[in-house]
């Protein structure tokens, strides 16, 4: 009985903890709040309004950015589920010369950080003509390492029997593939999926840099110049909600790839 | 005697002896373009799929990874031709009080970051896993952060640490008659609530990395001690703990590792200030390279990062493959 209302006790507290900064804003996205005039308790509601949303949706830019995000999420989201699919099939099942070093050489670049390589890419995207293109942020990302390894290490439980007994039955690889390993593996390329989504979602480095005009912002840049200049509180965290749904959606939805691929990518 | 099965057992050995030299005869016979052919018919997946993402590898990894490196040693400019300047950029660097200050930051970062992170997301991986119900619904509200992106913590953060009396933090500690503080516009303050934002952010993952471990450990163990009359402290600190060994050490790799990518935060809440204290290596890398146009020199800060990380992750390798069976 102690030990149940220490657990609660403990619980509730961190968890009210935890919500604290998205209650207030989503609290606060509906005030009217000038910085200047801005109270420790102001998102407490009284006279809540809409008039923050308004201004973002009739501000044009705003919704050009959340476009923009959806545009560099989407295509990369599933280009790399059906990559990490394919290709962790293909480590995980198939035999061919060169296998084994090409892994090895990708088990080592993973660990090369984002960082080094963005500096390199910004003088090639340069010279392509990617600057304030959408390319500059999908086409680098349209497989990731990361996802085949997920994906690898999951297929290689399946037993060999499976795809045996379709083989006896004529199937090709393709067909085996789609019949039948693709399927029973979509818990994990749901994960790739997923982690995809927030990883490009949330993308504010890659965009920053690669993105320099207005109109082409995702919602991470564009917001994070709404930071700066607005004097309007409310605005900002009508902008922060905005930006944080589709997260949050997807977040609710999936939640269990979440959690099930992180233990993944860690244990063995 | 001579059997039936003793003829086919025979049989059957002299033809398993055979094969493969046959095989390999065959193959040797084989001309170059049925050999290609029945490479393609076993493997035709492989080369469709392997060799365009190959090639994707090659473009966005591999060779960005090598021009970066050969990017150190010339001055590249804008407008026309870059020189080749050897090792000027290198010894730039060595000599930039500036750069070892976004490491020894960095550093100080890691070191305000790391234990802080583990120790929540243990000790909410303890709570979760005393299994009350809801605890489903709250191991969720712990991950949200996680999930969401550092843009939208930093908006709300940037007024929870707002350096006047309009903070909710100042106001909190007000109610506690402590003084206004000024945190971000501190520069003795600012990394610590950088890496208070990151504590928040991060210890959800760290605390599904616990949860998992915690399951892995075996009932019986606690009912042992249990029946020997220790106490939950006891157990925590006499088991758990020390039976979570590879987890620390995986979690604080990887918290290491992301510690030294720090940038979202500076660059949302400070633009490196005040006074440069949270001018971080990757914050660093960025104003050298895009504000100042100076792609070589951060090219350099990019690979001293990566050495960092590299050391690190050789750790990793060294240490984790040893410690792998320790349940």
């Amino acid at each position: 009985m102690i030990k149940k209302i220490f657990s609660y006790t403990a619980l509730i507290l961190l968890g009210f903890t935890f919500l604290l900064p998205f209650i207030i804003m989503a609290l606060g996205s509906l005030k009217e709040t000038q910085f200047a005039q801005l109270d420790p308790l102001f998102w407490i509601p009284d006279d809540p309004t809409l008039s923050n949303f308004q201004y973002l949706f009739n501000d044009g830019m705003f919704l050009r950015w959340i476009y923009n995000s959806f545009v560099i999420t989407i295509i990369p989201v599933f280009s790399q589920m059906l990559f990490a699919g394919i290709l962790g099939y293909i480590f995980a099942k198939k035999q061919f010369p060169g296998k084994e070093v090409i892994f090895w050489i990708f088990m080592a670049v993973i660990m090369v950080p984002q960082q080094l390589l963005i500096i390199p890419k910004y003088i090639m995207f340069s010279d392509f003509g990617w600057i304030n293109t959408y390319w500059a942020l999908i086409v680098p990302e349209l497989w990731a390492i990361m996802g085949v390894f997920l994906v690898r290490q999951f297929m290689q439980g399946i037993p060999v029997e499976l795809e045996e007994a379709a083989r006896i039955d004529g199937a090709n690889d393709i067909k085996v593939f789609f019949k039948i390993i693709f399927p029973l593996s979509m818990p994990v390329i749901a994960t790739v999926g997923t982690f995809a989504f927030i990883s490009n979602w949330n993308d504010l480095f890659q965009p920053l840099i690669y993105m320099t005009q207005e109109k082409m912002f995702p919602v991470t840049v564009g917001l994070a110049s709404l930071l700066g200049k607005e004097g309007n509180f409310g605005i900002e965290m009508a902008g922060a909600t905005l930006s944080f749904i589709p997260t949050f959606l997807i977040f609710l939805f999936f939640q269990r790839y979440f959690t099930e691929g992180i233990q993944m990518s860690g244990m063995k | 005697m001579i059997t039936l099965e003793n003829i086919k057992e025979n049989n059957s050995f002299a033809s398993k002896d055979q094969l493969p030299r046959k095989k390999n005869a065959n193959k040797r016979k084989l001309p170059f373009k049925q050999r290609i052919k029945r490479e393609w018919d076993r493997n035709a997946i492989v080369y469709i799929f392997l060799i365009p993402a190959l090639i994707h590898f090659l473009i966005f990894q591999i060779i960005p990874f090598a021009y970066s490196f050969v990017l150190t040693f010339l001055d590249w400019k804008i407008i026309g031709d870059s020189e080749f300047v050897g090792l000027k950029n290198w010894i730039q660097f060595f000599n930039d009080d500036l750069a070892w200050k976004a490491i020894w930051n960095t550093v100080l970062f890691s070191i305000y970051y790391i234990l802080p992170t583990m120790a929540l997301g243990l000790i909410l991986a303890l709570i979760i896993n005393l299994k009350v119900k809801f605890t489903g619904f709250f191991k969720g509200i712990f991950f949200l952060p996680v999930v969401t992106s550092f843009v939208v913590i930093a908006g709300i953060w940037g007024w929870l640490f707002g350096g006047t009396k309009s903070g909710l933090i100042n106001y909190l500690i007000g109610l506690i008659g402590i003084d206004t503080q000024l945190f971000l516009s501190d520069s003795s303050q600012a990394l610590i609530v950088l890496a208070g934002l990151s504590i928040f952010k991060v210890a959800g993952s760290t605390m599904i990395y616990y949860f998992a471990g915690l399951q892995s450990i075996p009932r019986e163990l606690y009912e042992a001690a249990r029946i020997d009359g220790a106490s939950p402290v006891k157990i925590f600190w006499r088991i758990t703990f020390p039976l979570l060994k590879p987890i620390h050490f995986y979690v604080l790799i990887v918290t290491t590792i992301g510690s030294f990518q720090i940038f979202d935060s500076a660059y949302l809440l400070t633009g490196g200030g005040p006074n440069h204290s949270t001018t971080t290596i990757v914050y660093y890398l960025y104003q050298q390279g895009f504000a100042g146009l100076n792609l070589s020199y951060a090219a350099v800060l990019s690979y001293a990062l990566f050495f960092i990380i590299l050391i690190i992750s050789l750790i990793q390798r060294k240490y984790l493959g040893k410690e792998d069976n320790i349940y």
